[in-house]
């Protein structure tokens, strides 16, 4: 950040973190409250050990080791080009489409490790759902769009369909508003209902973990308070990893938060850490708003 | 004043685009108009009861009580002009006149045998009647008034003969006399011109009025009728009135062309009423009406495009094209997944990008000899198909002209899908080629569209690949993919080079290039609507 700003920016800044910090305290007491419910939620579901991911001969990420837990949120966050999307998009192997790529160490889930040759790209998607930056329905009706999962698993049936769309548009907080037109085409709704349905497209295939890569983005502060509120409800049952450039959302939704910066997990510990007591001087930098 | 200056570039920015629109659908007017207009006249045009003849005699069309009620009254005015003519032909033709004396003299001496004169008698009134026909052979072929007046008279002199009173060589003084008459009016000079002149203007009745009600009818079918299109018939009365003589001014230029009356140079003679009467008559003998020839376009061509419409035609133009479609769709649509999704970029493949290149700026008659040389004379024969030019070899001649600008084209649609439709489909657990067929498919199938619009644009209007591999101007209708077809633009082509027809039937010839401009852009407005039903689909509007 330029010099210059910076004595007009800090009042504001300084605000901001102390809304951040009541918000963390708030999500906090949320967490407590779930965190009776979720069940066996102490051993890693994803784990990197010494990963690294390289463009070329550029590297995206470098020596990230981290653990993520099962059903809670982590969120990712980090400056521009810190590598925070590389790391997600790798869970999923969605970062194969890339051109002239490699990795190095390993990245397991569910205890495989994606990267071995042996792995069913497949089997893992399904149970690595993905939603995207900007919503991406497929230019279809609602139904096709909510069914695409369950039909590539070679669900025919009309009846187990339906029961599948609709408990997925549910769990999505999208049924109501729905229900009635699901014939209607996708890209006629609005763009945080897109969202939405993109979200319960990755659930209709019932996957294990969700990888969100900053979905509230290109949505404006009301759709983003419902995307919020459904992840939420949803990490009862989902491992949830968020990228994210918005350091309120991170603290509002996030158990647990990684903070990337130029490919390098700088510091990975719990929200409420990372934002009131940062281990780091960058971190602290980053999350106040000093950071550069 | 730069606010000024900037507003005055606006404005004349303005009118450029504006004059240059104008200018383009002038342009386009002024070369389509015509040609429709002439094309129009194909199916819109006043049809003569020789087309109603036609059309009830050929397709069974038209109602055949009403159609002997009309003849019957266009047959009086009819046989006035027939009857102008034969009197006229009677004075002046030589040959007929010699003819008659001939077969008088004959019949003659049949009479005398009859009555039983046999011997020297006999051989004396034989030979007095040889030279009377000799005489009057003489004065038939002279063209000096005096001779010819010398002739007659010696013959005429032995009208009150014994041996000739009542009996059929008094047929000699009748025709003697007759002839004496007709010459009386007549510049002998003339002789050889009228009867050239003569044997024009009975060419013209005839294609005017079709064959005379007694002779027989003519074995080729476009003899049997009459002119059928009024404009036709006003051609040929032009033909009649006028004759047209090429004449040479000065020694050295070349020969001009000139417009000779037909009624001067028959002034004075039997024959001069028969251009008045033709002239304020031919409605009334041709009984013109205007009609809407729908049929055009569904109708087979009867001897070689004069009667008739472009049925087959357009039936092998879209079979052609639709043919083609068939194979190049497909084939198109999988070279252009391969390139965008499989293809990496190496130097092969670039290679492949540059043939793909060039291969849609090559010639279409190269295209029409690889065609004769791999698909009629190899490919087809291979899978034991008859190695004769054919449907099926025009067709796949046809997809590979066609074939780089399908290519070109789904590339570009394909390439243009969103890479978060493929994202998310992959992301759901697909397969490449699932995600190719059920996500990218769909939503680059308007801009593949446009490549087959394209393609049928160029498919349908090519003759050249055609040309040795599956067209021909005429011939039966194809029973299998195996038979050659008639097409549009091969079938305008041949009416245009075969000179003698095209000035015959012009009308045909531009109905068939407007009947194909009709087809080619109804082609394309199906494609437009189903792309812009497929767009709003994926818009989901």
């Amino acid at each position: 950040m330029q010099k210059g700003n910076d004595n007009m920016l800090i009042p504001s800044l300084e605000t901001d973190t102390q809304e951040i910090e009541s918000v963390v305290s708030l999500s906090q007491k949320n967490n407590v409250a779930t965190k009776k419910k979720a069940p066996n939620c102490e051993c890693a579901i994803v784990k990197s050990e010494n990963f690294s991911f390289y463009y070329g001969s550029k590297a995206g990420v470098k020596d990230i080791s981290m653990e993520i837990y099962p059903c809670s949120v982590t969120a990712i966050i980090g400056p521009s080009g810190c590598g925070k999307s590389t790391f997600l998009r790798s869970i999923n192997r969605i970062n194969d489409l890339i051109p002239h790529t490699h990795i190095d160490g390993k990245l397991f889930v569910n205890g495989h490790n994606v990267y071995d040759k042996n792995t069913n790209l497949v089997n893992l998607r399904q149970q690595v759902g993905m939603v995207f930056q900007k919503p991406n329905p497929f230019p279809k009706n609602i139904f096709d769009n909510v069914a695409y999962g369950p039909r590539l698993q070679g669900v025919k049936n009309r009846s187990s369909l339906q029961q599948v769309v609709e408990s997925s548009l549910k769990a999505a907080a999208l049924w109501d508003e729905v229900k009635d037109d699901l014939k209607k085409s996708a890209l006629a709704l609005s763009g945080g209902q897109q969202q939405r349905l993109c979200i319960a497209r990755a659930l209709a295939t019932r996957p294990n973990i969700i990888l969100m890569d900053e979905p509230c983005s290109a949505l404006d502060p009301i759709a983003t308070g419902k995307i919020e509120d459904l992840i939420d409800k949803l990490q009862n049952d989902y491992t949830i990893v968020i990228v994210t450039h918005n350091m309120q959302q991170a603290a509002r939704v996030s158990k647990r938060t990684a903070f990337f910066c130029l490919g390098e997990l700088i510091e990975y510990d719990s929200t409420v850490k990372i934002f009131r007591n940062p281990g780091k001087k960058q971190t602290e930098d980053y999350v106040t708003g000093r950071f550069g | 004043m730069r606010h000024i200056i900037r507003r005055i570039t606006d404005k004349a920015f303005t009118i450029l685009t504006g004059t240059s629109v104008v200018l383009l659908t002038s342009v386009l007017l002024i070369i389509l108009g015509p040609m429709v207009w002439r094309g129009a006249k194909a199916v819109i045009f006043k049809d003569t009861i020789e087309f109603r003849k036609m059309q009830l005699d050929l397709y069974n069309r038209g109602n055949s009580e009403a159609l002997k009620i009309e003849t019957s009254e266009t047959e009086s005015f009819r046989r006035t002009v027939y009857k102008i003519v034969d009197d006229f032909k009677h004075g002046i033709d030589t040959e007929e006149l010699i003819d008659k004396s001939k077969q008088i003299y004959r019949q003659f001496g049949k009479e005398l045998r009859y009555r039983g004169i046999t011997g020297k008698q006999y051989q004396k009134i034989r030979s007095l009647a040889r030279d009377l026909r000799g005489r009057l052979q003489a004065a038939f072929e002279s063209n000096d008034k005096k001779i010819i007046k010398e002739n007659i008279d010696y013959v005429l002199q032995y009208r009150k003969n014994k041996y000739f009173v009542d009996t059929t060589a008094a047929e000699f003084f009748t025709l003697a006399e007759d002839f004496y008459k007709t010459i009386e009016n007549i510049d002998l000079n003339k002789r050889q011109e009228y009867t050239a002149s003569l044997q024009q203007i009975e060419e013209v009745i005839f294609q005017l009025l079709g064959p005379r009600p007694d002779e027989p009818l003519p074995a080729l079918t476009m003899e049997r009728y009459g002119a059928t299109r009024w404009d036709l018939a006003q051609k040929l009365l032009d033909n009649l009135l006028w004759s047209q003589q090429w004449i040479q001014q000065e020694a050295g230029q070349p020969l001009t062309k000139i417009r000779v009356s037909r009624a001067e140079q028959f002034a004075g003679t039997k024959l001069e009423p028969l251009f008045g009467y033709v002239e304020n008559n031919l409605a009334k003998m041709l009984k013109p009406e205007y009609t809407f020839y729908w049929q055009y376009f569904i109708d087979d061509s009867t001897p070689g495009h004069y009667f008739g419409g472009v049925g087959p035609e357009i039936l092998g133009t879209l079979l052609l094209t639709l043919l083609a479609m068939l194979f190049v769709f497909p084939l198109g649509v999988i070279s252009a997944a391969y390139l965008v999704e499989c293809a990496s970029d190496n130097i092969a493949v670039r290679i492949i990008r540059m043939c793909i290149n060039t291969l849609a700026g090559v010639p279409s008659i190269v295209f029409g000899l690889f065609g004769l040389a791999f698909f009629v004379l190899f490919f087809i024969p291979l899978f034991g198909g008859p190695s004769k030019p054919c449907i099926l070899a025009a067709s796949m001649t046809l997809a590979v002209l066609t074939l780089p600008v399908m290519i070109r084209a789904s590339e570009e649609a394909i390439r243009s899908v969103p890479q978060t439709y493929k994202e998310a489909s992959l992301g759901l657990g697909a397969s490449r080629f699932r995600t190719f067929v059920k996500v990218t498919l769909p939503a680059a199938l308007p801009g593949i569209l446009t490549g087959v619009i394209l393609s049928i644009s160029r498919v349908a209007g090519e003759t050249a690949p055609i040309l040795f591999t599956g067209a021909v101007a005429l011939g039966p209708l194809p029973k299998s993919l195996f038979d050659p077809t008639r097409t549009l633009s091969y079938g305008s082509y041949d009416i245009a080079v075969g000179d003698r027809l095209a000035m015959m039937v012009p009308h045909n010839q531009y109905g068939m290039v407007v009947t194909l401009v009709l087809l080619i852009l109804s082609l394309n407005a199906i494609a437009i609507v189903l792309r812009a039903r497929v767009f709003r689909r994926l818009r989901g509007e």
